[in-house]
């Protein structure tokens, strides 16, 4: 990344460090929380779902592993942030289990598989009560004990800021140009040497440790999860169209797409408590239909044509003057 | 020792015999042709060599290593290099972005994998394009982009399948050209063309034909125009007649 | 001799449900697998089927095993609208784009539901519900069941006479071997994939209607039918129109299985099961061809 454009980006998130200086109602917290929170999310499918271009409709999975991890490990006597780290290694066990089994797969499976997966391990959540607690849920401890609105939203800055270094350093590497190459044509990836499924397989991990992390602090702030909330296609679905909305494949995109998404069904509480399945629908039909690059990415391919079309034009303009 | 060597090479798909029973050998620095129709096996035969496809029978030797069995990103990484019939460019990324992913084979540096594309592209005369997306390049354009890109893997034997296909026989002459060149780096060539015999005249040093996955001659581009099984697997048995 | 008769009841339960579950992997087989589109709403539209033959009853009385040749025709409308209002012009024409763009539909039409029936379960009242045939002092079928799984079987040899022997079937057969050939051979592309898609839809739809009698309705039931339905097209074979009867039969028996010997909430979880072990051991199914 150049100088300035650092500069810049490590001063926003200076920025978004003040902000609780301002903002101290609990509630108001617990939003912009929720805002870092599906930003990092978005940003961490993106590795995934944007750069390689493997739908996972599953990374519920991951969510809910790092969240359960935070509920389970620490009753048995494991210290909250080593069972953060563990519910990062447990989910980056399934992606390695998911990867395994559907990155040998073209086309649709991929997903599907991702989706059954995650939907076997809710299954399993709802069904085990005496592991899990079942439907009725379970508790989480609490990894921060003073000011702990204001100390969740710094983590979840921070969360974002990781997510967001990792995805700059992705798109200019070796690694992000494979990952591209996946996502055009794998038999061309193959073709220039890249061993596609474990280049999948890293950016999976990647992803599955971020997510993981995000779960086990929304796990961690609410006090108490259930697999249908944790574990659920709504919580895979809501991250796949923060990060499509803002534009996969770009590293503003799932920051705008969260922004967007989440103060929206803050603002809109009522309409969205009734029907937010209706709007996420409708969002992804206008997504497919209309700006399938996303709003950053539609952005980016407007500035890259009149670039070029200026380009040809000064080149144009060039020969017709320099001509007899 | 031959740099590659087929073994009796077979590979069926259900009931098609695709490539049946070929054996072939191709030297260092030595510029060879496949030669047949379409469905002649040619593109299986570039698919065996290259590790998207495995052999039922037979087998595939790179360097004295047995290859058989080896994925296509492996098979890269062994020196073997290729092309596509239909040219798969990255859309999305520049021209120049679609070669570093070659030359990212042997470096991680992406500062390194820009100068060696631009070097390439330089070579292939392509430096006017190369920030442009590959998005929407002619086809000759594209031709050059892919082997480009293969190129930038430092391929000891690069697979060229249809090369020329699509191209204007001025545009194929001039890669023709470009392609007798390969010789002063060291690399081995196997194309692939179906009847742009110009290009094959020109640079081959040896010619291979097949037909319905048999090989059915074997020589120089002289000696193989006039055999009469090539004639008539091209022309029909009619102008068997023609051949001296 | 009672568990021998506990297992055979729950299989002959698993065949009748199964031939239901066959008439939805055989439209999703015939969208999928022929037409190599990925229609994630698959299920929704068997419940909007389903919604629509409840709605039809409710409002005229006409027994649902007719109504739902209306509620079908509706959603042959429906999917040909869908596929000629939408799927025809995506600009990116990918799986990626078409699983988000069928997921986004069903979200919207189970919302759309859930809004306007409200999120309740509810059952069909009719007297034919409570009829049971015996076969013998242990054995007792469920007469929906049996009217249901002999329609099914019906409708079932129908679409399948119906891809194999008819010219559009035959077309949309050729438009998936080779769809850049098709226009070449006097095929309008898009209006005979417009059709299959619907006639896909419908079949999903018929399913619906026929499982009104025997099932709860709720906005969310077409869900598990999704993914049940690529477990079939799956299990039977990409493509294969009969892999995917079968596989339903098969499905149909292992679930009832499982729910006789682990209990019902673990049905659905062997359907994942199952599917997530087909595609690591054998992805071409039982009826593949090396097309995965």
């Amino acid at each position: 990344m150049t100088r300035s454009k650092s500069l810049i980006a490590a001063g926003l998130f200076a920025v978004c460090l003040l902000v609780p200086l301002v903002v101290r109602a609990d509630y108001n917290l617990q939003v912009l929380f929720r805002v870092f929170l599906f930003a990092a999310l978005g940003l961490a499918w993106n590795l995934v779902g944007g750069y390689a271009g493997q739908l996972s409709l599953g990374h519920a999975a991951y969510f809910g592993s790092g969240a359960y991890a935070m509920a389970l490990l620490p009753p048995l006597g494991v210290s909250l942030w080593l069972a953060l780290f563990l519910g990062i290694i447990l989910a980056m066990a399934f992606a390695a289990l998911i990867g395994g089994v559907s990155f040998r797969l073209r086309g649709p499976y991929f997903a599907l598989a991702t989706i059954a997966f995650a939907e076997v391990l809710r299954l399993l959540a709802k069904n085990l009560p005496s592991v899990t607690g079942g439907d009725v849920g379970i508790q989480v401890p609490s990894l921060f004990a003073h000011a702990i609105n204001r100390s969740f939203y710094f983590a979840a800055v921070v969360l974002t800021a990781m997510a967001f270094s990792v995805t700059v350093w992705v798109s200019r590497s070796k690694f992000g140009y494979y990952l591209m190459a996946i996502r055009e044509d794998e038999d061309t990836a193959l073709s220039v040497g890249v061993n596609t499924a474990r280049t999948k397989l890293k950016a999976l991990f990647l992803s599955a440790g971020i997510t993981a992390l995000g779960g086990a602090l929304y796990g961690s702030l609410f006090l108490f999860i259930v697999p249908d909330q944790v574990l659920s296609l709504d919580i895979s679905n809501e991250i796949a169209i923060v990060a499509m909305l803002g534009g996969a494949g770009t590293v503003l995109g799932p920051i705008l797409g969260s922004i967007i998404l989440e103060s929206a069904s803050e603002i809109f509480k009522n309409v969205f408590h009734e029907a937010h399945l209706l709007i996420y629908g409708l969002l992804l039909v206008v997504v497919v239909m209309f700006l399938p690059e996303g709003i950053v990415g539609t952005v980016n391919s407007l500035l890259a044509r009149r670039r070029a079309t200026s380009a040809t034009a000064a080149k144009s303009q060039a020969q017709r003057n320099s001509a007899p | 020792m031959a740099l590659l060597e087929l073994q009796r090479v077979s590979k069926k798909f259900g009931g098609l015999i695709a490539v049946n029973d070929v054996s072939l050998e191709v030297e260092r620095e030595e510029v060879a042709f496949l030669v047949g129709p379409n469905g002649a096996g040619k593109t299986t035969l570039f698919n065996l060599i290259a590790g998207m496809l495995h052999p039922d029978q037979g087998e595939i030797v790179f360097e004295g290593r047995d290859i058989s069995h080896t994925s296509a990103d492996r098979a890269t990484k062994l020196g073997i290099g290729r092309t596509f019939q239909l040219v798969k460019p990255l859309r999305n990324l520049t021209v120049l972005e679609n070669v570093m992913l070659g030359a990212f084979l042997h470096t991680s540096s992406t500062a390194v994998a820009a100068h060696e594309a631009g070097q390439i592209l330089r070579f292939l005369q392509m430096e006017d394009v190369a920030h442009l997306p590959a998005l929407g390049m002619p086809q000759a354009k594209l031709k050059r982009l892919e082997i480009a890109r293969a190129l930038a893997t430092k391929p000891r034997l690069i697979l060229l399948d249809e090369v020329v296909a699509g191209l204007s026989t001025s545009e194929a002459l001039v890669l023709a050209d470009l392609l007798a060149r390969l010789r002063e780096w060291g690399i081995s060539a196997i194309g692939g063309v179906e009847h742009v015999m110009q290009v094959v005249m020109r640079i081959a040093d040896r010619v291979l034909v097949l037909d319905h996955g048999t090989m059915i001659a074997e020589g120089t581009p002289e000696e193989v125009v006039h055999m009469p099984r090539v004639i008539e697997a091209y022309l029909g048995p009619k102008y068997k007649e023609f051949s001296k | 001799m009672d568990a021998f008769f506990s297992a055979l009841q729950a299989i002959l339960n698993g065949l009748l449900t199964g031939a239901l579950y066959a008439l939805v992997g055989m439209g999703m087989a015939l969208i999928f697998g022929v037409m190599r589109i990925v229609n994630f709403a698959h299920g929704t539209f068997l419940m909007l089927g389903m919604y629509a033959t409840y709605y039809i009853f409710e409002k005229t009385g006409l027994n649902p095993y007719f109504g739902f040749v209306l509620a079908s025709a509706f959603l042959f409308c429906l999917g040909y609208l869908i596929y000629r209002g939408l799927i025809q012009h995506m600009p990116v024409h990918s799986d990626f784009m078409q699983i988000l763009l069928t997921l986004g539909l069903a979200l919207i039409f189970t919302d759309t539901i859930q809004l306007t029936f409200g999120a309740d379960y509810h059952q069909l009242n009719l007297p034919l519900l409570a009829k049971n045939v015996h076969l013998g002092p242990q054995i007792s079928l469920n007469a929906p069941w049996l009217v249901s799984f002999g329609l099914a079987v019906v409708l079932g040899s129908g679409m399948y006479w119906f891809v194999m022997h008819t010219r559009i079937g035959r077309a949309a057969r050729a438009i998936a071997q080779n769809r850049y050939a098709s226009p070449l051979v006097g095929i309008n592309v898009h209006a005979v994939q417009a059709v299959s898609f619907g006639l896909g839809v419908a079949g999903a739809g018929i399913a619906g209607g026929l499982l009104l009698p025997v099932f709860y309705i709720y906005p969310t039931v077409g869900d598990q039918f999704t993914l049940k339905a690529f477990v079939m097209v799956v299990l039977g074979g990409m493509g294969s129109i009969q892999g995917a009867a079968v596989a339903g039969l098969v499905l149909g028996v292992v679930e009832s299985l499982t729910s006789l010997y682990w209990g019902n909430e673990w049905a659905l979880a062997v359907d994942f099961v199952i599917f997530l072990l087909v595609l690591s051991l054998r992805p071409a199914g039982i009826f593949g061809s090396q097309r995965v």
